[in-house]
């Protein structure tokens, strides 16, 4: 089935362990979002990255502070 | 722009059209290309190895780099990168290769003989994707090899370079080796060999064609994206191969190919842990090594060793079958594949 696309935050990370990571924070804090393969046109890395709604941008940019780790890049698209 | 499912599937397609005509003008049969085995003929021309079967340097691989090179310069993406554990992950290229020439092959080959009808490489597909879970698993618990740092723009071109003077040598002088017989004296002219590896590299780039990734992502995010440019490469050398009379449906027969399944699932098992580990099959590490990547290269380089070390030491098997020191050899490989993993895992959790 086909999904609508839509605006969602976009999370890339240096390494796989952090975006890993990263779902196991969201998921504790109860944030809505799924990992996601990178977006061909944030990164020409195949790595992994977390989807998550825009609005909880301010509160995983807290968590992954928290966390120690350094997001790669932090992007709204529309996937 | 996002990528639809089917313009992944193309790109596969045409990967497998770059495939089908090297095999149709002169690669040896289900080895139209081969990471592992074109690294190993390449270490071989260069005298690594005295296997003087396997023994030309292969423009295909120059061409992969390349062209992963020249496309990421054009699209801006190229970035010289390095400091990500680059001994490990020599170590890493050279244990992927031991599997490799013990299945007789790469991931890519693998596809390739699993569309030209080898039953033996749909059994190897089973630990092939048992080593990838693995390396999920150690990821899930939290392995890394660390992050890599934006380095000296030139630093990540040098495997590239490298590789140009190698292919400029050998056409150029008479200094490289190069097998009379065997697979070694199976080619495509140079000039067509190049040009389908240069395609290959470029396709590889812009579609991020990896056969460990793929099943990776697979397994954390459901997305079968990735798998579809494997599917497409799948689909279009099984044409080639219905239509050209080459497809054989069965275990015995198969070219330069064996039937010894434990061995083939334990040498795709660890090609399959080993490039999860790593972050990348070997056709992903010439093209992550040719966007800038010296992490990469230096899995590359260990690949290079790791064939030497293979045909040197009798590790590689032949269609007669796997030999005595290959097969304790995977198996060495495997325990230390999974002792890289837990030791990775555990100083994460510290």
């Amino acid at each position: 089935m086909l999904r609508k696309p839509q605006l969602r935050l976009v999370i890339t990370f240096h390494t796989t362990a952090e975006a890993l990571r990263t779902e196991q924070l969201a998921r504790a804090a109860g944030l809505e979002g799924r990992l996601i393969p990178v977006p061909r046109q944030l990164s020409a890395g195949c790595g992994l990255a977390w989807s998550g709604a825009p609005e909880t941008e301010k509160t995983l940019r807290l968590t992954l502070e928290g966390a120690g780790i350094q997001a790669e890049q932090m992007a709204q698209l529309t996937i | 722009m996002k990528e639809s499912k089917w313009t992944l599937l193309g790109f596969g397609v045409l990967g497998g059209v770059l495939a089908a005509l090297l095999a149709f003008f002169g690669n040896p049969g289900n080895m139209a290309l081969c990471i592992a085995c074109f690294i190993r003929d390449t270490a071989g021309a260069m005298g690594m190895h005295n296997a003087n079967t396997v023994q030309y340097v292969r423009p295909e691989i120059v061409g992969i780099v390349v062209g992963a090179m020249i496309l990421a310069l054009v699209r801006r993406e190229y970035k010289s990168t390095a400091g990500s554990a680059p001994v490990m992950r020599f170590a890493l290229g050279v244990m992927t290769m031991i599997g490799a020439l013990v299945f007789l092959g790469c991931p890519l080959r693998m596809v390739l003989r699993m569309a030209a009808g080898d039953l033996n490489a749909w059994v190897a597909l089973i630990g092939f994707v048992g080593g990838i879970a693995t390396g999920a698993l150690f990821l899930r618990r939290g392995f890394s090899l660390g992050r890599s740092y934006e380095g000296m723009p030139a630093g990540g071109g040098v495997l590239s370079v490298m590789l140009v003077v190698v292919l400029v040598l050998s056409v150029t002088t008479g200094i490289m080796m190069v097998s009379t017989q065997g697979p070694g004296s199976m080619h495509a002219p140079v000039l067509l060999s190049l040009v389908c590896g240069l395609a290959f590299g470029a396709i590889a780039q812009h579609s991020r064609m990896c056969f460990a990734g793929s099943f990776r992502n697979l397994i954390f995010t459901r997305d079968v994206s990735m798998i579809l440019v494997i599917a497409g490469v799948f689909v279009a050398m099984l044409v080639y191969n219905i239509a050209g009379g080459t497809f054989h449906l069965s275990f015995a027969g198969q070219p330069i190919a064996h039937s010894q399944h434990l061995w083939s699932i334990l040498g795709m098992y660890a090609v399959g842990l080993a490039a999860t580990l790593a972050g990348g099959c070997p056709l992903r590490q010439l093209v992550l090594a040719g966007q800038g990547s010296s992490d990469a290269a230096c899995n590359v380089l260990g690949m290079f060793v790791g064939a030497a070390i293979a045909h040197n030491f009798k590790l590689a098997s032949s269609a007669e079958g796997t030999t005595p020191a290959g097969r304790i050899a995977v198996v060495a490989v495997v325990v230390v594949l999974l002792l890289v993993g837990l030791v990775g895992t555990r100083q994460k959790k510290d």
